[in-house]
């Protein structure tokens, strides 16, 4: 597995109370974490960020102006959006189901304890993480397959059909050594080295849509 | 004064009204008409009563006439009634051939004495004489029985020296009228006023017992008075003088002035009469010297007789009014002996409220009762210890015949009754305000606590904030202490901010239980503008949830008034509520609530909160403050009534209307205190 996240995870901390964000960044800086605190939802959106670095927000319900729900939902419009852990002075059920529904890794209330607000953020920057590695694999993948010519696209896909050579060049009205020669470019762009994994591969992009 | 003063006021009145036409009315001409036959009569009874050979009129009634009418009618007539007098002047004057002149002349002194008695009579009485009040018959005796014969003889003795009538001297004329006017101005007249204004109807009223009583007390009057004016030879033992003193003393204490002063003139005409004809102990000396000792007789018996009967009837008044005031008093009243606690006498209401029949009460002491109003003593203190100070609204416990404890207030006055020292009790039984008032206490505290549910959300965030800082904090300190060279001033920065959260959350729990604490009113001085500023910072979190936005518009005047501070918290709160709630269909961007308070002149400030809500339907308006009346779809309808009774409880008003813009705005306003609020 190949993976171009290499720098260390970032935490966000959104809420508008000055010392409960205070604290928490204190705890997550003493816990080894980069922070980056910010007074309210819009600060935050507004405030540049390097999508390409892992991280998650720590984001509470209730502010000023826009709620944290409202940042959850326009983060989930990104296009790598990160998890986020909400971190309420008072949760309703409504508002949790809300959160949870919309992709929250957890829902938690204040006072919080160090222990669940750590293993919150281990679990979010995990899933970032993850979610970075396959969003990765898939590109890669992506880009294998768009190297392949529309008759090695053919092949590919009566290959892993599991159609013989000699069927193929039936199928496709070409010679049986024109398909041999197709199947072996395949395999090279593809970069599988067995029948099997090449299946495999296919299976994916048949997964994520491709 | 005033039962009869009204009714013969209105006599009067009605009287003057009647005047008051242009042509003179029936009632004047009725009076004119007795006053011609009065004065007739009384002059011909004057000759009758005259010593003779010398003829010397002892008693002289026309006069006296004259000034009863007078007395009796409104100063607008007099003139028509003087006018009336005149002809019975000349036909009784003129058959005793006295010169026409001289005849005139005395019915010129005549009219003078009725005018100066009548007339200064009414003028420092304000209006028609009574003879059931000290006052009146004081005023009486020296206006109309002295002054004005004192006066009006110097212009008779004048006018008899002028004509060259008869043989005495401008002295002895002066006072031969003089006394004899005194006489019968004191004796004739208050029997003329008092039996003129009797009314048949008034004979229904009198007992048989009590009529019996006058009759007797009549027949021993003219048989004692006979016995001793009549009968007594000359020289007589002084006692007998005395003789009918007791019968009109006890036509005084058992009887009306009316009755009195028909007495006194019995007795006068017996005395009189009983000298002119050569009887009784008068006779003995000259004419002159006999009709002055008879008069000082009479005139020195009479004044002290007439004030007597007057103080008499004052205090009966006075004390039937007191019994009256007793009886239909809508308060319990109890008449107690200081020395005992025995109870003398009670009311109606007493009985209904402790529920014990008159026989039971009276004679028994309150001890016997087990009433037990024991608060503080202070009614013991009284009872056992002669403490005379009085009692003001104390409020005690009252045990009831059934053995219920009532509440009352209660007030005390020592008074001596019969010369023996006791206590008026008054008692109000406020057992059902006592209850009301606990009720709206509860009311009043279960809506603040209905109040705190719904804010429970914002109080939970509130508290949480800064309880969640303190526990990260202290985990973070925890943290940065395991790493090999701990950061200590960051440490101590965070120890700090545990510090100032912990004082947060602790402020915020002390503002929760102030407003949730059961509790009676305590009025100090206030800074309105603080409580309202206080009241929006706590409910900023649940505008924050509603997406409210708060403005303030405070006074920068000093709004100090007198209030209880947890209440008028309750009624902003309430108020705030009411107002973001309205705001529930209006769009966010547009939920704006404006809390203002404006100094009103130098007394009343006020406060008010706007919202931009839907506003109130118009039809409901003047419903808004009334219990369990509510327009919301959850709520009791409770909030707005308490809020009224509570500004109606610091002497203030609040209001609803509609703005022109949108939304609707309450105000209160209380009056503001000169004192300043004391930090």
């Amino acid at each position: 597995m190949t993976s171009s996240v290499s720098e260390k995870p970032i935490v966000h901390v959104v809420d508008d109370d000055d010392s409960l964000r205070k604290a928490v960044t204190r705890l997550l800086r003493a816990a080894g974490y980069d922070v980056r605190a910010y007074g309210s939802a819009g600060e935050f959106a507004l405030t540049e960020r390097d999508n390409k670095r892992p991280g998650c927000v720590l984001l509470d319900v209730r502010m000023p102006g826009p709620s944290g729900l409202d940042l959850q939902e326009a983060l989930a419009r990104e296009d790598e959006p990160l998890p986020v852990i909400f971190l309420t002075a008072y949760g309703d059920i409504p508002t949790t189901v809300r959160a949870m529904k919309a992709g929250a890794v957890d829902f938690l209330t204040k006072p919080i304890k160090r222990d669940a607000l750590l293993n919150a953020v281990r679990t979010a920057l995990a899933r970032d993480l993850q979610w970075h590695t396959s969003h990765e694999q898939r590109r890669d993948l992506h880009i294998r397959f768009e190297k392949l010519t529309a008759r090695e696209r053919d092949v590919f896909e009566l290959v892993v059909a599991g159609r013989l050579n000699k069927q193929i060049a039936a199928e496709l009205g070409m010679a049986e050594r024109t398909v041999k020669a197709h199947r072996s470019q395949v395999m090279a762009k593809m970069q599988a080295t067995t029948l099997a994994e090449l299946v495999h591969l296919a299976d994916k992009m048949r997964h994520d849509g491709l | 004064m005033p039962d009869q003063a009204s009714d013969s006021f209105w006599k009067s009145r009605r009287f003057e009204q009647a005047v008051f036409a242009p042509v003179v009315e029936a009632d004047a001409i009725r009076a004119a008409v007795l006053v011609f036959i009065g004065y007739y009569l009384g002059t011909r009874i004057g000759f009758a009563l005259t010593f003779q050979p010398h003829p010397i009129s002892v008693f002289w009634p026309p006069n006296s006439v004259l000034l009863a009418a007078l007395l009796l009618t409104p100063p607008r007539i007099w003139w028509f009634l003087l006018l009336a007098a005149f002809p019975a002047h000349l036909i009784a004057e003129l058959q005793s051939q006295v010169p026409p002149l001289m005849v005139v002349c005395w019915f010129v002194s005549n009219c003078s004495e009725a005018l100066i008695g009548a007339g200064l009579t009414r003028y420092l009485l304000r209006g028609p004489v009574r003879f059931d009040t000290l006052r009146g018959v004081a005023t009486f005796c020296l206006c109309a029985g002295f002054l004005g014969p004192f006066l009006s003889s110097f212009i008779d003795a004048g006018f008899v020296a002028l004509n060259g009538w008869g043989h005495g001297s401008y002295l002895n004329n002066w006072r031969a009228r003089f006394f004899s006017n005194v006489l019968s101005a004191l004796t004739l007249t208050p029997a003329i006023i008092t039996w003129f204004n009797f009314r048949p109807t008034q004979w229904k009223r009198i007992s048989s017992g009590h009529a019996l009583e006058g009759s007797v007390l009549l027949l021993g009057l003219v048989i004692a008075s006979t016995v001793t004016l009549y009968n007594a030879r000359t020289n007589p033992d002084p006692v007998l003088f005395y003789a009918p003193l007791p019968f009109l003393l006890w036509a005084v204490f058992r009887f009306e002035a009316r009755a009195t002063s028909a007495a006194i003139l019995i007795v006068t005409f017996l005395a009189i009469w009983s000298s002119t004809h050569g009887h009784g102990p008068f006779i003995n000396q000259s004419a002159e010297i006999n009709a002055r000792s008879i008069q000082m007789f009479l005139i020195v018996m009479t004044v002290p007789v007439m004030l007597l009967a007057a103080g008499i009837q004052e205090r009966r008044k006075a004390e039937e009014r007191f019994a009256e005031a007793f009886r239909s008093s809508p308060d319990p009243m109890s008449i107690i002996r200081q020395k005992d606690g025995v109870l003398i006498d009670v009311n109606d209401h007493w009985m209904k409220t402790f529920g014990y029949e008159r026989s039971e009460t009276i004679g028994r002491s309150l001890l016997d009762l087990n009433l037990s109003l024991s608060e503080g003593g202070q009614v013991q203190q009284m009872i056992g210890f002669g403490r005379t100070e009085p009692i003001r609204d104390l409020d005690c416990e009252a045990r009831a015949k059934t053995g219920e404890f009532r509440q009352v207030s209660l007030s005390a006055d020592a008074v001596e009754i019969g010369n023996e020292p006791c206590l008026v009790v008054v008692i109000r039984d406020i057992t059902d305000r006592k209850k009301a008032e606990e009720m709206s206490r509860d009311l009043a505290h279960a809506s603040r606590l209905a109040t705190i549910g719904e804010l429970s959300a914002s109080i939970a965030h509130e508290i949480n904030q800064p309880l969640g800082a303190i526990l990260s904090n202290a985990d973070a300190a925890e943290l940065l202490l395991e790493s090999e060279s701990p950061p200590l001033d960051e440490v101590r920065r965070i120890l700090a901010d545990i510090r100032n959260d912990d004082l947060r959350a602790s402020e915020i729990i002390r503002h929760i239980r102030l407003l949730t604490r059961k509790q009676v009113m305590q009025v100090e001085v206030l800074d309105l503008t603080q409580v309202a500023g206080e009241v929006v910072r706590l409910m900023e979190a649940e505008a924050r949830s509603r997406n409210v936005s708060i403005c303030t518009n405070f006074a920068a005047a000093p709004t100090a008034i007198f209030g209880d501070r947890v209440h008028l918290q309750q009624v902003l709160m309430n108020l705030i509520l009411n107002g973001m709630e309205a705001m529930t269909d209006t769009p966010e961007s547009e939920r704006r609530l404006l809390v203002r308070t404006v100094a009103n002149g130098q007394q009343r400030v006020q406060v008010s909160v706007s919202d931009s809500g839907r506003g109130i339907p118009p039809e409901k308006l003047s419903r808004l403050f009334e219990s369990f009346f509510t327009t919301k779809e959850t709520g009791m309808g409770l909030g707005l009534a308490i809020a009224r009774s509570i500004i109606d409880a610091h002497h203030g008003r609040i209001s609803a209307e509609n703005n022109s813009d949108g939304g609707a705005t309450f105000q209160f306003d209380l009056p503001l205190s000169n004192q300043s609020v004391v930090s």
